[in-house]
């Protein structure tokens, strides 16, 4: 017989117990009264027979059923040749996932991490499945299971570590919950023949900054194991800063620029110095700004003052013992000019008017300054003006000559506004788009709501979200019925009420026009003093093109949008014609320079994501260049190790911290396999009745027992 | 001689007489116990050694505002105008006080009843015994101190009522006669007969002590040492604890190495008291419990006859010229 927990029997010790009863309760039993011991004199005790033990019976009973407990305790079972089927093969599917995030490029992590890998690598049998990943951001696949099955099991190590080798830390933040998701969906995609394990090896730094987004509520594949192996560092204080990115003003404005400094939880500084890093020798023998932060906090500091003429700059953190966070790049965002084309000639003080409310909307701002002109202002209309403009706005009739000017400068990739003021207004819209058959009526009734909004265009992708998306208040006293025949191609991005358009995209050569068939002045409607005029105005200057992106900071791994003046043109064109689409991304490309010099070139329209290093990006198209400042995510630098506990919490599930030995596999098999088969036999049960038995007839015999003296001193 | 010789060894007197202790005690009733004992019994013949006229006229005196006025002679006021109580001798011939003890070594018994069911209802009988002949008996049951206390009187339902104060189970610790002998000299002021009833398992020169108080009063005192047929024999047979019952405290003995030892020292003890008895005139009996209880009786009436001749001798020889 064999037991599953054999420490239990020594439980049976207690039987000791019962026994000292006994005898402890026959010397109280023996205690005699007497009216009075005056006469006598104590006499040492003389010992005439060996003690002996009362009630033998029940003392066995009592033992017996101390000792039946033990036994079920035990959970004893018999070995037999019935054991259960052997494990299948030791083939195993193994996800190898290695953390290459800034934080891992601190002394000595990468290299351990590597060990730690190539021993995996080296530790895989012929049968196993191997994946190898690497992970900061996004996840990157090394090796995939059909790459490693692919090759020769002699040379599956070598090949690996030799791709293990040609992988290093990267300036980019850790998404862990990401890298984590992506290894369980490997598995799900590699249905193949099932593993008799399924296990991901985490190599991380495991550090506290890590996103874990993701992690919440992810469904696991059945049987996988997480394994985190951690690679630490040698304490070492760390901080990091970051300027915020939308501090800061168009290069030559004194305002001060914010900076937020994040001091690591187990740092043992407190005290840095932040300075600007510049070749000015008048500005680096300025003295640094010194900056106090306790261990696990993180506040926002006015920077030093920008050196005097400097558009982009690197701002230095000093004080603390690890390095790769300590920089941080701004680049002044570039002020904006934008000139926009007003055909008519209305007065911008009357609020009667339409430009009334178009000068006010585009107010300036530091970054941005806007210019309304007027082509038709003069006695004759000015092509040169309307050249100058990246956004018109038609609210009147047009003449042929401008019609034809105004049509060149949209085929050229512009976009105009034209707003139907009356229903006169059917012939320049006719010649404009070069669609005659287009009609123009005054719609009937009192007022018309917008009903219907196409939310997935970028004008009004904006409002999408339900907090914003109510249009249905604006309403409008008079509106214009527009027919717009099939062959348009144009696409309607709002309607009223009554089904006719409110707003239409026709494109024209590369450029669009858009066409509001109401005004927004108060004798048509209610839309200029309504909360979402302000802002569809400016997503449509933003939209059309007119204005360069605004941003000039950015983390890596983010990817930077094309400073190319068509880009957005050619973005917003896919919509209405692909084949315009096409064509802007056939166009020159944009030729990137990475902040170690390398250079890359990328089309026009697409957006830049090789934003792995921090550093200034510096982008060149149409002979201009423009600078973008890329930084590392501040959460990089909150170095502390995160705990366990929070992965397990978070549903990951989580084996054990370090590998198991194969020693103790086999033991752990061995005891499972004892352990069903007990659970088969489940002989302690019937120890269980026995007990229950023994302790029914241990009850009656001592109650005859207890009952028996007063029967026998009655009869006497 | 006052006092019985103590008949320890005497198997003539053990377990002899009328009625059978077991079958005795067995009767629930004390009353019923004591009326058995008596019945058939009833031919014993005392004197008082006092002259007592029973309903008899004393002398007058005169009224003062607050005398009961039954008994105002309203003859008298007839005859002479004057306002007269008529006081009386005492009712009884006999005032006779039982002292029992209720302390907790009387709770000791090898039999089927204790020294405390025997004590009362020795008690019990002499109480009714008397009551029959028309004397006066009080009661008084005590441990450290006086617990119950009836007056002497002879007069309807007083007996019912000490048969009821005599039911009470022991609850006194040990036996200390001081003080209620001592409430006694204060509460019996008149002259008369004490029974003592108890084991006197206390020390000689004490109990010397203490009875000396009752003398002093005048009293004629009886007393009857109540013991357990063990208590004389030390008849154990295994080394054990022995605990006792007073002050609980343990003794470990072999029964068989303190017996002779016991029983001379009990018997010493024995001898003092009856010494002590003999010296400050009392009688002194010693009953064992499975002694038949009209012996106790009949070894009392014999003492008590005694007592008178030796009281008429002493009379005749003093009126004698």
């Amino acid at each position: 017989m064999n037991f599953l927990a054999p420490w239990f029997l020594l439980g049976a010790a207690a039987i000791a117990g019962p026994i000292i009863f006994h005898l402890i309760r026959r010397v109280v039993k023996e205690r005699m009264p007497f009216s009075s011991l005056m006469f006598l004199n104590p006499t040492p005790p003389r010992v005439t027979r060996r003690r002996k033990l009362d009630n033998l019976l029940l003392l066995v009973l009592r033992c017996l059923c101390l000792l039946l407990l033990a036994l079920g305790f035990a959970r004893p079972f018999f070995a037999s040749d019935d054991v259960l089927p052997a494990p299948a093969g030791e083939a195993r599917q193994l996800v190898l996932l290695v953390d290459t995030s800034a934080s891992m490029q601190r002394e000595g992590l990468w290299n351990q991490a590597r060990a730690l890998a190539e021993n995996d690598l080296a530790k895989s049998k012929p049968g196993d499945q191997v994946a190898l990943l690497t992970f900061d951001g996004q996840p990157r696949t090394l090796i995939s299971f059909a790459e490693w099955a692919g090759w020769s099991v002699d040379q599956r190590a070598a090949l690996a570590r030799e791709r293990l080798a040609a992988a290093s830390p990267r300036g980019r933040g850790t998404h862990l919950g990401l890298a984590l998701t992506s290894a369980a969906e490997l598995f799900q995609e590699d249905p193949g023949k099932p593993a008799s394990r399924r296990e991901v090896v985490l190599i991380t730094d495991l550090q506290e900054g890590a996103k874990l987004e993701g992690l919440q509520g992810h469904e696991w594949p059945a049987g996988v194991n997480v394994t985190v192996a951690l690679v630490a560092a040698k304490p070492a204080a760390n901080a990091g800063l970051e300027i915020l990115s939308d501090a800061g003003a168009p290069s030559g404005d004194a305002k001060e620029i914010r900076v937020r400094i994040t001091n690591a939880r187990d740092s043992s500084r407190e005290i840095f110095q932040l300075n600007w890093e510049t070749k000015n020798a008048a500005a680096r023998a300025r003295e640094p700004m010194e900056i106090y932060l306790p261990p696990g906090q993180t506040r926002s500091f006015s920077a030093p003052k920008l050196p005097a003429g400097a558009s982009a700059a690197t701002l230095q953190l000093t004080g603390d013992e690890v390095s790769f966070d300590n920089r941080s790049f701004y680049v002044a965002p570039e002020s904006e000019h934008v000139t926009i084309a007003w055909f008519g000639s209305e007065s911008a003080n009357d609020p009667a008017n339409l430009r009334y409310y178009l000068q006010r909307v585009f107010s300036e701002t530091p970054r941005r300054k806007v210019e309304i002109i007027s082509p038709t202002a003069q006695s004759a209309f000015s092509p040169e003006l309307l050249n100058q403009a990246a956004f018109a706005v038609i609210p009147n009739r047009l003449a042929a000559e401008e019609i034809t000017a105004t049509r060149n400068w949209l085929a050229r990739g512009r976009t105009a506004l034209l707003v139907l003021t009356d229903a006169q207004m059917g012939p320049t819209l006719a010649a404009l788009t070069g669609l005659p058959e287009i009609q123009i009526t005054e719609a009937a009734g009192s007022f018309a709501l917008l009903g219907e909004i196409d939310f997935t265009h970028p004008l009004f992708a904006p409002f999408a979200d339900p907090r914003f998306s109510d249009f249905a208040h604006i309403h409008f006293w008079k509106h214009r019925r527009l027919e717009i025949p099939a062959t348009a191609n144009a696409r309607v991005l709002a309607k009223f009420d009554d089904g006719s358009p409110a707003l239409a995209q026709i494109p024209i050569g590369k450029g669009n026009l858009l066409v509001l068939t109401a005004g927004w002045n108060p004798a048509d409607s209610q839309f200029a003093v309504s909360s979402k005029f302000p802002p569809l105005m400016q997503t449509l200057l933003d939209w059309s093109g007119a204005a360069a992106p605004a941003r000039s900071q950015f983390l890596t791994g983010e990817a930077i949008p094309s400073p190319a003046s068509g880009a957005r043109t050619a973005l917003s064109a896919r919509f209405a014609s692909p084949e315009l689409a096409d064509k802007a991304v056939r166009a020159p490309a944009v030729e990137w320079q990475k902040p170690d010099g390398q250079r890359v070139s990328v089309a026009s329209a697409a957006p830049f994501t090789e934003t792995d290093q921090p550093g200034i990006y510096i982008a060149t198209c149409d002979g201009q260049d423009h600078r973008f400042a890329v930084n590392l995510s501040l959460d990089e630098s909150r170095t502390a190790p995160m705990s366990l506990d929070e992965l397990a919490r978070l549903g990951v599930p989580l084996q054990t911290i370090t590998e198991v030995p194969g020693a103790r596999t086999q033991e752990r098999q061995r005891h499972l396999q004892q352990a069903e088969l007990e659970n088969r036999q489940k002989l302690w049960r019937w120890l269980i009745i026995g007990v229950l038995a023994v302790t029914f007839g241990e009850i009656m015999l001592g109650g005859w027992l207890a009952r028996r003296p007063k029967t026998t001193a009655a009869s006497a | 001689m006052p006092a019985s010789s103590p008949a320890i060894s005497s198997p003539l007197r053990r377990g002899e007489g009328f009625v059978d202790p077991k079958a005795l005690m067995a009767i629930r009733s004390l009353e019923l116990r004591a009326q058995v004992v008596v019945e058939g019994f009833w031919n014993g013949l005392h004197r008082s050694p006092y002259h007592g006229f029973s309903v008899e006229f004393t002398e007058y005196r005169q009224y003062t505002p607050g005398d009961d006025t039954r008994y105002l002679d309203w003859r008298l006021y007839a005859r002479s105008d004057r306002y007269y109580l008529k006081k009386f001798e005492d009712e009884t011939n006999l005032r006779c006080h039982l002292l029992v003890d209720q302390s907790r070594s009387m709770t000791y018994g090898s039999l089927t009843y204790s020294k405390s069911d025997y004590a009362r209802t020795l008690a019990a009988t002499l109480a009714w015994f008397l009551n029959s002949q028309g004397d006066a008996v009080g009661l008084f049951t005590f441990a450290e101190r006086v617990q119950n206390y009836l007056p002497a009187r002879h007069r309807h339902g007083h007996l019912r009522q000490l048969m009821l104060a005599l039911e009470g189970e022991p609850e006194g610790r040990e036996t200390n006669l001081g003080e209620p002998l001592r409430r006694v000299a204060e509460l019996a002021r008149n002259r008369g007969l004490i029974v003592l009833i108890s084991d006197l398992l206390a020390p000689v020169d004490e109990l010397e002590r203490n009875l000396g108080r009752l003398t002093a009063a005048g009293h004629e005192v009886v007393i009857f040492q109540i013991l357990d047929p063990n208590e004389l024999t030390f008849d154990f047979s295994a080394a054990t604890l022995f605990q006792d019952i007073e002050s609980e405290k343990d003794l470990y003995l072999d029964p068989q190495a303190v017996r002779s030892e016991y029983q001379r020292r009990l018997q010493a003890h024995t001898q003092g008291v009856q010494i002590t008895s003999r010296k400050l005139g009392f009688a002194f009996h010693q009953v064992v419990t499975d002694q038949s209880l009209d012996i106790a009786l009949f070894d009392f009436l014999k003492g008590r006859r005694r007592r008178g001749k030796r009281v008429n001798r002493r009379a005749q020889s003093v009126s004698r010229p």
